[in-house]
């Protein structure tokens, strides 16, 4: 445990915890769209700054992946961290305006936006559905492409490695903008423009699984294919 | 050149405007990125701020070309840095067609430090802020721009990107970019990466001295990237996924070039060589090719199989290796009857140096000199283990002959060094290795004298030192103390202080010109000789030095002979020599997150045999360490003078 203090307040914390973390517990209200409590912190989005004091002086950290130090001070909601978070919504608001999620973030945060509700599901490039699959699901179907020196790319976009994939969903599932999409139609799935055969349950015929998913969790868990053929509602 | 008429470099602010003559600057003072074949620049902006040599220079178009060179190479992956770029440009474009006042300035200056402050890594921190200095100094002409007073004048821009780690590194490899690539899971796009300067990436994965490390930001803050080991996760992930294969040349040149010594240097050479069409023959006088990598560096810590399949690499790709081919006197009229227009002499540094000691000359068992000993180790020949071995000297071949003997079984192994620990040249993790293994190291001791008896080594004679006045090197130079003289009695000893070439003579009329180390003279940027169409390049030019200083002289030398056969010019580069690219203004918070480590061997395991030693990253620990890289990426644009 190491000694820290958040907003004034002297608290104990986890070697190790992050100051998002830490803030969450007492109840503080730090706004984030690239974070996940199941998943590796990235550092993304820039609106969970906060004010850390570090070699004397007050800096912009972002509080998901800042691990916390002892004796470290942090305020999480002095004017120079809600400008900082302010800034990073506008930007987000500027390069996204139709997307919903972006939209009510950059609200709360005090930027003008239109009434009009936004219409379209841009990808932010959060990262979410790269972890999920690589950290969660254990595929690593999705990564970022690659920029830098001699590569340069118009709009860097999240590749899809269509044969790796197995139709969990599990990108959709935690995209916070609805860009990637899942849609079903009775025995298949479409996601990131491939189709999925959906394998039916052997007890009530319901389509309940990617078959390629199942064939999947069957070699990494080593239980036969056919065991696991039958929905959870039949189990 | 003349002085400087606004500078914000390194944030110190000299305006020379106006007749106010704050503080003259000449621009040849200033340490500054250069452009290439003395090119004169009439203004930079860089990572680190505004120059304006010409009072002339064209602010504007230079302010724009640099905004879009950034764009290049941000990332897009927090979202302040990227968005923040295209929202400063998307403003560029409304002021040129006439829209904005002050406000407008206002709003960039707004945004360029937000983003400073805001952005995930040290390119984000800083490349945006001299687009600060010529908003808040060169306000009058932004203010032009808008009411159409003044246009873009297109003015004539070169650009050029680093990074602390790739200048520090010989061979230049583009460092941040393998490591962002294997942090996205793209392990073999990185490979690629790396192979682009640097062609046997599991070797220098394994051995490199990394300069890259000692220049990482993250010194400052925790530890540095283990960059070593992530190139060497890259290069055995592929082994392990099967191996694959270097690609095909462009297309087939009529020209043949000779290279002569199948080391590093040579090595590279011919891959560049091969990959632009010409055809490549290596002559190596070794029963193995791969030179000091493979004879000169004991295999605990270079595994051959490794080495082995990085040059079947090249080979595949249609280089000739004519191995127990030792080229003792070198013709190259007979070479060019034989179709080899250029000839590359590559051929190292293997022959020990004599310590100038008594008793020394004459022939001896038991004394051998480092660099053989090795190559005998490599090559396979039988060493028996004896009771007591000394070795002489600091450097890594002495750490190398020390721990080999351990692992053949010497029962006391000894290294006597005439200077103090801080002054051993051998790599620290070498060194406290060593000592791991027990072996001991008497400092400030030096050689005097070989004892024999009937042609058997039996002792060393020796004196005590001291540490006495710097010498030319910087080190404290090493003095005798008088009446200390001691001996010390061993079966073997092994010399290891250092290495020169062996240098085959060319019967020509014109000789190769040589320097008074025994080195052979070329010309530092061309590698030529003074036999035209003769090259030279690594160690046997100049003297025993690194690996990857040898590889890159292999990648110059490639790109220096295809423009002497070409009749092409050989083009200079940037350079960023003097310059501190570390040094970076508003360093933004960094969170400490100490480096990931690999296993090593176990210490028992390691007598009696030569298995190695370091462990590596397995994928998800590679991304995780990946992930660490601050992306510290300099971009510098120049407006050129006309």
């Amino acid at each position: 445990m190491v000694n820290i203090v958040i907003n004034g307040r002297k608290v104990r914390a986890k070697d190790g915890s992050t100051i998002l973390e830490n803030a969450r517990d007492l109840k503080l209200d730090i706004p984030t769209l690239c974070h996940h409590d199941d998943l590796s912190p990235f550092g993304a989005c820039r609106l969970c700054t906060v004010e850390v004091k570090a070699n004397g002086k007050w800096q912009i950290a972002t509080s998901c992946n800042t691990a916390v130090e002892s004796g470290m001070e942090i305020r999480t909601n002095s004017s120079k961290a809600l400008e900082s978070r302010k800034m990073a919504a506008e930007l987000l608001y500027y390069k996204y305006p139709e997307t919903e999620a972006v939209r009510e973030i950059a609200e709360k945060l005090g930027v003008d936006v239109f009434e009009e509700k936004g219409e379209e599901n841009d990808c932010i490039l959060c990262g979410l559905c790269i972890r999920a699959c690589k950290e969660i699901v254990g595929v690593s179907a999705l990564t970022f492409q690659d920029r830098g020196l001699g590569r340069d790319l118009e709009e860097p976009q999240i590749e899809f490695d269509p044969n790796a994939c197995i139709g969990c969903g599990s990108c959709a599932y935690v995209c916070p903008t609805g860009y990637v999409k899942m849609e079903s139609e009775d025995d298949k799935i479409i996601i990131w423009n491939k189709v999925f055969k959906m394998t039916p349950c052997k007890v009530c015929g319901r389509f309940f699984a990617p078959e390629d998913q199942l064939r999947y969790i069957s070699k990494t868990t080593g239980v036969p294919f056919s065991n696991l053929t039958t929905c959870v509602s039949c189990r | 050149m003349d002085k400087v008429a606004f500078s914000s470099w390194n944030g110190k602010i000299v305006d020379n405007r106006k007749g106010k003559v704050s503080k003259a600057l000449k621009a040849a003072d200033m340490k500054l990125p250069k452009l290439s074949d003395g090119k004169k620049a009439k203004a930079l902006m860089g990572w680190n701020g505004l120059v304006m040599m010409d009072p002339k220079a064209d602010v504007l178009s230079l302010t724009l070309n640099y905004l879009k060179e950034i764009r290049k190479i941000s990332c897009g992956e927090c979202s302040v840095c990227m968005i923040g770029i295209d929202k400063l440009l998307d403003m560029f474009e409304l002021m040129t067609e006439g829209f904005g006042d002050k406000g407008i300035l206002a709003e960039m200056e707004q945004i360029v430090k937000g983003v400073s402050e805001g952005a995930k890594c040290a390119f984000g921190q800083s490349a945006l802020l001299p687009v600060l200095d010529a908003v808040k100094y060169y306000q009058s002409d932004f203010l032009a721009l808008m009411k159409g007073e003044k246009k873009l004048g297109g003015a004539e821009c070169e650009s050029s990107v680093t990074a602390p780690c790739m200048e520090a590194c010989p061979a230049g490899l583009d460092v941040p970019g393998y490591i962002e690539l294997i942090k996205n899971n793209k392990f073999k796009d990185s490979l690629n990466l790396i192979r682009e300067n640097c062609i046997l990436p599991g070797v220098v994965g394994r051995v490199c001295t990394h300069p890259c490390e000692d220049a990482c930001v993250r010194n400052d803050v925790d530890e540095p990237l283990a960059i070593r080991l992530l190139k060497k996760a890259a290069a055995d992930f592929d082994i392990q996924d099967g191996g694959g294969s270097l690609g095909v040349p462009a297309g087939e040149k009529e020209e043949k070039v000779a290279i002569i010594g199948a080391g590093p240097a040579g090595l590279a050479a011919a891959y560049n060589l091969r990959s632009m069409g010409y055809g490549v023959t290596i002559f190596e006088a070794l029963s193995q090719a791969g030179g000091m990598a493979a004879v000169g560096i004991p295999e605990y810590r270079l595994p051959l199989d490794i080495l082995s399949h990085e040059i079947d690499l090249i080979k595949r790709m249609g280089v000739e290796i004519r191995l127990n081919t030792k080229v003792e006197k070198l013709d190259f009229n007979n070479l060019k009857k034989q179709g080899y227009q250029s000839v590359f002499v590559a051929v190292g540094a293997h022959q020990g140096n004599k310590m100038g000691v008594e008793g020394e000359d004459q022939e001896s068992e038991g004394l051998v000199d480092g660099v053989e000993f090795l190559r005998d180790l490599n090559l396979g020949k039988k060493i028996e283990p004896k009771k007591k071995v000394l070795i002489i000297g600091g450097g890594d071949v002495a750490i190398d002959c020390a721990r080999s003997c351990v692992r053949l079984g010497f029962k006391d192994v000894e290294i006597v060094y005439r200077r103090s620990r801080v002054e051993m040249p051998a790599r620290d993790e070498e060194i406290e290795g060593a000592e791991e293994e027990g072996i001991n190291i008497r400092y400030l001791t030096a050689p005097l004298e070989i004892n024999a008896k009937d042609g058997k080594f039996e002792s060393l004679g020796c004196i005590k030192m001291k540490l006495g006045k710097p010498d030319e090197s910087g080190r404290k130079r090493p003095v005798p103390v008088k009446g200390s003289e001691f001996t010390i009695g061993a079966e073997m000893i092994i010399a290891a202080i250092g290495q020169s070439p062996k240098l085959p003579v060319v019967t020509d009329k014109k000789k190769l010109g040589t320097t008074a180390w025994g080195t052979i003279k070329a010309d530092p940027v061309s590698y030529m000789t003074d036999v035209k169409g003769i090259f030279a390049g690594g160690d046997c030019v100049t003297g025993a030095a690194t690996l990857i200083e040898a590889l890159n002289a292999g990648n110059q030398v490639a790109r220096s002979i295809d423009c002497y056969l070409q009749g092409g010019r050989l083009n200079g580069k940037m350079s960023f020599e003097g310059v501190d690219v570390a040094k970076q203004r508003g360093q933004g918070f960094i969170g400490k997150n100490p480096a990931n480590r690999v296993n090593l061997l176990d210490k028992k395991k390691r007598v009696g045999g030569f298995a190695e030693i370091e462990g590596g990253f397995d994928a998800a620990e590679a991304m995780k360490e990946a992930q660490r890289c601050l992306r510290c990426y300099r971009v510098v644009v120049w407006e050129t003078a006309r």
